[in-house]
């Protein structure tokens, strides 16, 4: 609910069930096609790739997803704070032209 | 409403095209780097954190080299919409320099032993960090907005002198950090997945920053319309 009023407030005015539906097509024919031509590209490289070794305990996992944990909340945070700003800087120019 | 000669409307939606490219590019990423690519030998499962380490210092460098090339055109040109590209780049650049300044202490406490060292390469991105948060201060810390313009592109422009060395201090120092796997006079010495998805990475760093900036950049066209409009209903 959150993300689609952060996506109406960027750009569609109004938010159409048409356009929804068209993103989420689009986004998931590209999602698609594109795990489906890397993934056979990269299967060919797959045959020749040492055996992996047993990992010695968890504590890496924290940290591979805690870097990732980190990069999401980062952009997601970068974007937000654009957000702010925009309707903040929209809302001065409104009560300007006021 | 227009700022300057592009309209907010479609740098909104040019930024978010490229923004939702982005965020799909990300899940196919994520997806690559747990279930696809294959587990580094020597490593383990901590290797993973390249995937986004390496392409977003790749992204912070393209932003703070953006910056720093606005930045000299504006010292030229005194075109206002240059320096609002340099801020909103630079901006950009440090959101990914603290990507990639908190994910390269994860890997390293496994990967070394410990979060951080003063080894040539941290130290200089490090640096690097601090020119560019100096740069919003001395954008900020004069009475004279033109000043203080002025003053940070000259620090945009230095900072990004610190970048070929970052690149170069494995090659020139004893460094923790390994040499060149990608960039090499005889090309990529990395397995063909994990070069796949390191360039995705480095792909979808790119675009979510680009979709971004356009975001950020209509934000600084509306806010120098909003200061115009307050400076004329004053005079």
């Amino acid at each position: 609910m959150v993300f689609l009023h952060f996506v109406r407030s960027l750009l569609f005015r109004p938010l159409t069930p048409l356009r929804i539906v068209g993103c989420g097509v689009a986004l998931s024919a590209l999602f698609v096609c594109a795990s489906a031509a890397l993934a056979g590209a990269g299967a060919q490289e797959m045959g020749n790739l040492p055996q992996v070794p047993a990992t010695p305990s968890l504590r890496p996992y924290w940290h591979v997803f805690a870097a990732y944990a980190i990069a999401i909340a980062l952009i997601g945070g970068w974007a937000f704070s654009i957000a702010r700003r925009l309707r903040d800087v929209e809302d001065r120019l409104t009560q300007q032209g006021e | 409403m227009k700022t300057d000669n592009v309209s907010v409307a479609g740098l909104r939606r040019g930024g978010m095209v490229l923004t939702l490219i982005g965020l799909a590019g990300l899940l196919l990423l994520f997806w690559l780097s747990f279930f696809w690519v294959s587990t580094e030998i020597r490593q383990g499962i901590v290797q993973r954190i390249f995937y986004v380490h390496v392409p977003a210092a790749w992204t912070a460098f393209l932003a703070f080299g953006i910056s720093a090339l606005c930045s000299a055109v504006y010292l030229w040109l005194r075109d206002d919409r240059l320096d609002r590209a340099a801020a909103c780049a630079a901006e950009g650049g440090l959101v990914f320099a603290t990507i990639m300044l908190t994910t390269g202490p994860l890997w390293g406490k496994i990967a070394w032993g410990t979060y951080w060292t003063w080894e040539p390469r941290l130290t200089l991105t490090l640096l690097l960090w601090f020119i560019y948060l100096g740069y919003f201060m001395v954008r900020h810390s004069t009475e004279d907005p033109e000043k203080g313009k002025r003053f940070a592109a000259v620090v945009a422009i230095v900072g990004a002198l610190d970048i070929p060395f970052i690149h170069l201090s494995v090659l020139w120092f004893r460094s923790l950090h390994p040499q060149p796997v990608v960039v090499k006079p005889e090309g990529p010495t990395l397995p063909g997945d994990m070069l796949t998805t390191l360039m995705t990475g480095l792909a979808v760093f790119t675009v979510i920053f680009f979709g971004l900036f356009l975001f950020r950049y209509a934000l600084e066209g509306l806010r120098a319309e909003a200061d115009l409009r307050a400076r004329q209903s004053t005079a």
